[in-house]
């Protein structure tokens, strides 16, 4: 009783009597919106409402020009069949697969190297970060001049070593794991920075704790700061991941998808498909499943760390 | 009730979201063609505005704004907008496909003749069967392969907007270094296989030749008139023929080069061959009229013969662009921009577009205009280009599916001159993956 009569007069007598509480609740439904409004028009018009409409489309043959047939499940059917879809998974995982414990390994020891009192400390970070800065195009387009098998400076270099000439990026055996250095090579500043914050985050009392206990220096790494890097790590594989399987500027400004095709990825075949051969439906359809993919992996990933006791998402 | 309002909300947006998008899945269809001339009736005097996206870059689409311009001068009541249409000539087809979905195109546009299929079965464009076939329009000084383009499915849906073909372009200063005599119109396969091999020096980086394996259309269409020579067929109807004894013969020339004698620079990009050939790299290429104005800032010594034959049969192929006129329901506006059109493509008009950015002339009967003596004077090859175009005797197909096949074939290419296949069993794949590409 005593709730009710405090909460009722709160939320009428504010208002002029003469007004009911349905206009009341209808002014104050009209300001929500009117702050939630444009962000939910921008949300639902340029992402929610593409993304239902490639729904509809994935389930049509359609070219975008003359009318669509819907052909019901028919493209996921056949995608999980293709030759060249499943060549293009097999890419993005072996990139994955590479990058991502290549980003995060690469980035722990990196911040760990750059987190000592040492001269120009703050020169050596700015140059880890700026191909990260960069963008992956003109990464790519960087990457072509030093890789080129005729004119690059890479074969420059091993000539001058007296070691063989390679074809790079042209070579349909090497082009993936170049093309994972490269962005290796863009990618690695962000981890780093990541890190480096971690790093700086774990309390002093911790370590000096353990080394006072008489740990040594890899002891405490092992046992003090890995675990404290724990959150973090789960946070920048699952970011890597999607980094990894969503690539295509980086494939685009080098190799586009060849040479033979080694170098296509799932997001770059995608891109043929749908804005190359104008199979609209089929593209949409391995959109899809891309989609899925990536949330269920994600889905995976945090899962593991909230079991860990990390919540970081 | 707010949290049942709260509750519901979602899920109203979901179902609002649905609704649309069934909405717009209806804008996935084309429309049925209704089998009436979409200039019936048509006054020439009315007042009308028309759309005109020309595809072209900034330098040449200023030209073109001249000429609607001066259209505009001689007809006071068209009104001609004038823009690229698409930052380039590429994304052209995604803005259309764009424009027909919120049903805002243009009148006029121009389009790759390898998508005169796709946008012949959209149903939206205007049929000018009768109307070029008409004396007036001299649709015969037109060469024939360009005339096929612009006819899909046996109506004309665009007049050619630029004919082009290919031929042999060979460096004179290399074929001079090696003590070699220059091609002629009578080479054959074999001819240009031995000069490619002689002319190919891995000290200096040289090649004989260069081919394109990036799989896209630039890949495959160099193969078809190959297959033409030897008699083949890219398609048998709707079902793919290529994979012929007469397109393994073909593309085994082909592969002999590039992994037998390793006479042939092997392009990923489709734009590595051209600066190449510009800078001495690369002796003969085999491209068109559009590579003259780069070797000419190059300053490159250079002639241009008919391709290589087999048998005798030195046919090209070529590649025709169209302006496609597209239909809406405005008798007015379709009548305007076929007259549009008809001037701008005219023996009178056409010497102050096409060879004044530099491409050859549309019609046979310009070749006595000053404009076209101009041309032959700033390209030299320009001529053999021109004469080139009666070799053109085939045409692409022109059916909705001939992108994906391309891109079949263009892959099949590419495997067979990197050594991962052979020509046999890489055109029975790509004819394989295309039995259901065409014609759907």
């Amino acid at each position: 009783m005593a709730v009710t009569f405090a909460v009722t007069p709160r939320s009428q007598s504010a208002v002029p009597a003469k007004r009911g509480p349905r206009g009341r609740a209808l002014r104050r439904g009209l300001t929500g919106w009117a702050f939630a409004g444009p962000a939910t028009v921008i949300v639902v018009g340029l992402s929610i409402f593409p993304a239902v409409w490639a729904f509809f489309i994935s389930r049509a043959k359609w070219n975008g020009i003359s009318p669509a047939t819907m052909v019901g499940w028919r493209n996921y059917q056949q995608l999980v069949q293709d030759p060249d879809m499943i060549a293009a998974a097999q890419h993005t995982l072996i990139l994955t697969a590479i990058f991502v414990p290549g980003s995060i390994v690469l980035g722990i020891v990196i911040a760990v190297a750059l987190n000592q009192k040492i001269r120009l400390i703050g020169f050596y970070r700015t140059c880890i970060f700026v191909p990260y800065v960069a963008s992956a195009a003109a990464t790519g387009i960087l990457a072509n001049f030093v890789f080129n098998p005729q004119f690059g400076a890479a074969n420059d270099i091993l000539r001058h070593l007296g070691l063989p000439q390679s074809q790079f990026l042209e070579n349909q055996h090497l082009a993936i794991y170049l093309i994972c250095l490269i962005l290796l090579w863009g990618e690695v500043g962000f981890t780093t920075v990541i890190y480096l914050a971690a790093l700086q985050d774990i309390p002093r009392e911790l370590v000096e704790a353990a080394v006072v206990d008489g740990a040594s220096r890899w002891r405490v790494f092992r046992h003090v700061t890995l675990p404290e890097l724990r959150p973090v790590t789960i946070f920048v594989a699952v970011w890597q991941t999607i980094t990894a399987m969503q690539l295509f500027d980086l494939i685009y400004t080098t190799t586009r998808g060849g040479p033979l095709n080694s170098t296509q990825t799932v997001v770059y075949y995608i891109y043929e498909l749908a804005f190359q051969t104008q199979r609209l439906g089929y593209g949409a359809a391995a959109a899809y499943l891309l989609f899925i993919v990536t949330l269920v992996l994600s889905l995976g990933v945090i899962l593991y760390g909230r079991r860990r006791g990390s919540e970081v998402f | 009730m707010m949290t049942s309002l709260r509750r519901g909300r979602p899920y109203r947006l979901l179902a609002s979201g649905l609704g649309a998008a069934l909405l717009l899945s209806a804008c996935m269809g084309g429309t049925k063609d209704d089998g009436k001339d979409a200039a019936a009736g048509y006054d020439p005097k009315a007042n009308v505005e028309i759309t005109w996206w020309t595809g072209q870059t900034e330098e040449f689409e200023k030209v073109a704004e001249q000429l609607a311009a001066e259209y505009h001068t001689a007809h006071p009541n068209v009104t001609i907008k004038v823009s690229s249409g698409a930052p380039t000539t590429d994304d052209l087809l995604t803005k259309l496909s764009a424009g027909f979905t919120g049903g805002s195109y243009p009148d006029i546009s121009y389009a790759y003749g390898n998508w005169a299929g796709d946008l012949g079965a959209s149903g939206k464009t205007q049929d000018l069967t009768s109307y070029v076939n008409d004396p007036s329009f001299k649709w015969t000084e037109i060469p024939e392969a360009a005339r096929l383009v612009a006819t899909t499915n046996g109506k004309v849906i665009g007049i050619p907007a630029l004919v082009d073909n290919l031929a042999l372009i060979y460096n004179k200063k290399l074929f001079d270094a090696a003590g070699m005599t220059y091609p002629t119109d009578e080479w054959s396969w074999d001819d240009f296989r031995a000069a490619a091999k002689k002319l190919t020096n891995p000290a200096t980086k040289t090649y004989g030749t260069a081919y394109s394996v990036s799989g896209s259309e630039d890949t495959t269409w160099h193969l078809w008139p190959m297959l033409w020579q030897h008699g083949g067929k890219i398609l048998d109807g709707t079902k793919p023929a290529f994979n012929s004894d007469a397109g393994v013969a073909a593309l085994e020339t082909l592969r002999q080069m590039a992994v037998d004698d390793k006479s042939m620079y092997l392009d990923q990009t489709d734009e590595k061959y051209g600066p190449l050939f510009n800078s001495g790299h690369v002796a003969m290429m085999l491209s068109g009229p559009w590579s003259l104005l780069e070797i000419k800032e190059a300053k490159l010594a250079y002639g241009v013969a008919d391709l290589p034959g087999y048998n005798g049969d030195h046919q090209t192929v070529s590649g025709p662009d169209l302006w496609v006129l597209f239909d809406h329901n405005d008798v007015n506006r379709a009548g305007a921009s076929r007259d549009f059109v008809k001037w701008l493509t005219s023996a009178e008009i056409d010497p102050k577009w096409n060879l004044a950015v530099g491409n050859l002339p549309l019609r046979s009967s310009e070749k006595d205009t000053p404009e076209f003596a101009n041309y032959i004077k700033e390209y030299p090859g320009g001529q053999k280009f021109f004469d080139n175009l009666a070799n053109a005797k085939q045409a692409r197909p022109t059916l909705p599916g001939y992108e994906e096949m391309s891109r079949n074939v263009g892959d099949a290419i590419a495997k067979v001159l990197q050594g991962q296949a052979q020509p046999k069993e890489a055109l029975d794949e790509a004819a394989k993956k295309s039995a259901n590409s065409i014609g759907s």
